[in-house]
């Protein structure tokens, strides 16, 4: 193409005046090997927008819904397990089993035991006089 | 929609995603993270996608307003985004090294100007749509289009102009 046409289209091209398919021709021209040398410095530009329009994305697109449907699953397990736990307690026996045949028998059972809990109770409280010393210290300083 | 009917779809715009985002973002890892976040976006409404008069529009759109939020997450936390892309990968002859330089000043000069003039450029330079689709995708007149097309090629010309005169930008 002529020079003349060259630096006109140019003019126009920085006036933002150009056809796409004019800038596609100053693309093509000043992509060429030798350019004149006042329109040298041009010659980066167009260079420049042709090898940036090669440039490619690398990774590959993943659409991982995989993850959102995990999630769902998590949920979806969580319910059953509650569910279950509801219908096992509930039918679990919850009735006191009878050991003894006689109803006095059975009491004075009870009795032993529950001398035997507050003996023990009355045992251990002996322990705690001894708290009362630290009472006593106490009233002493503090008056 | 099947998934890879979705994949089919979005493959001849995916690049041209993450290229915008990579303008707008800078970083490499930024820009391809956009790309995977606007796409699954899409993907979970995808029963919405009918709907759309264009669908590659309004994944543009979606990644300027993803871009322009991350933009802003930025700012207020204070943080630079940290990006090492200006470095030649390929092992390479001298002049070629120095060629790659020159065109990264192209980038760099790029990159300095305001994002509305970063986004046209790159949309229209690179990506080659026309002004009317840009002016869809940014949600601006296409007046607006031309106007700032034509300030950031020009302040692009003056800065290579100070570069060639003085190999300082």
């Amino acid at each position: 193409m002529e020079l003349s046409n060259i630096e006109k289209l140019l003019e126009k091209y920085f006036e933002g005046e150009t056809t796409i398919s004019e800038e596609k021709e100053l693309k093509v021209y000043f992509t060429r090997e030798t350019v004149p040398s006042h329109l040298e410095r041009y010659k980066d530009l167009f260079q420049y927008f042709s090898e940036e329009s090669t440039i490619k994305a690398t990774k590959d697109l993943k659409l991982n819904t995989s993850r959102k449907f995990t999630y769902a699953w998590i949920g979806v397990a969580a319910s059953v397990a509650l569910i279950a736990g509801i219908f096992l307690t509930r039918t679990a026996p919850s009735k006191s089993v009878d050991t003894f045949e006689d109803p006095e028998i059975a009491l004075q059972e009870t009795k032993k035991i529950l001398n035997m809990v507050s003996q023990y109770m009355n045992e251990g409280k002996q322990e705690l006089v001894y708290l009362k010393e630290f009472e006593n210290t106490k009233n002493k300083f503090i008056k | 929609m099947k998934e890879r009917a979705f994949i089919t779809l979005t493959n001849g715009f995916k690049d041209k995603l993450f290229r915008l985002a990579k303008r707008l973002l800078v970083s490499n890892e930024e820009a391809e993270d956009a790309t995977q976040e606007v796409l699954l976006k899409l993907w979970k409404n995808k029963g919405k996608m009918a709907g759309y008069k264009n669908v590659e529009a309004f994944a543009m759109t979606m990644t300027k307003n993803y871009c322009f939020d991350k933009l802003k997450a930025k700012e207020t936390a204070n943080l630079k985004i940290v990006h090492s892309n200006y470095k030649d990968e390929r092992p390479s002859l001298q002049r070629q090294v120095e060629a790659k330089d020159s065109l990264d000043w192209v980038g760099k000069i790029l990159n300095d100007l305001p994002e509305q003039q970063r986004m046209i450029i790159q949309l229209r330079d690179i990506e080659q749509y026309d002004n009317a689709e840009i002016a869809e995708m940014l949600k601006i007149n296409e007046t607006a289009v031309r106007v700032a097309l034509s300030r950031g090629r020009k302040k692009i010309r003056e800065e290579l102009l100070k570069k060639h005169n003085y190999g300082i930008v």
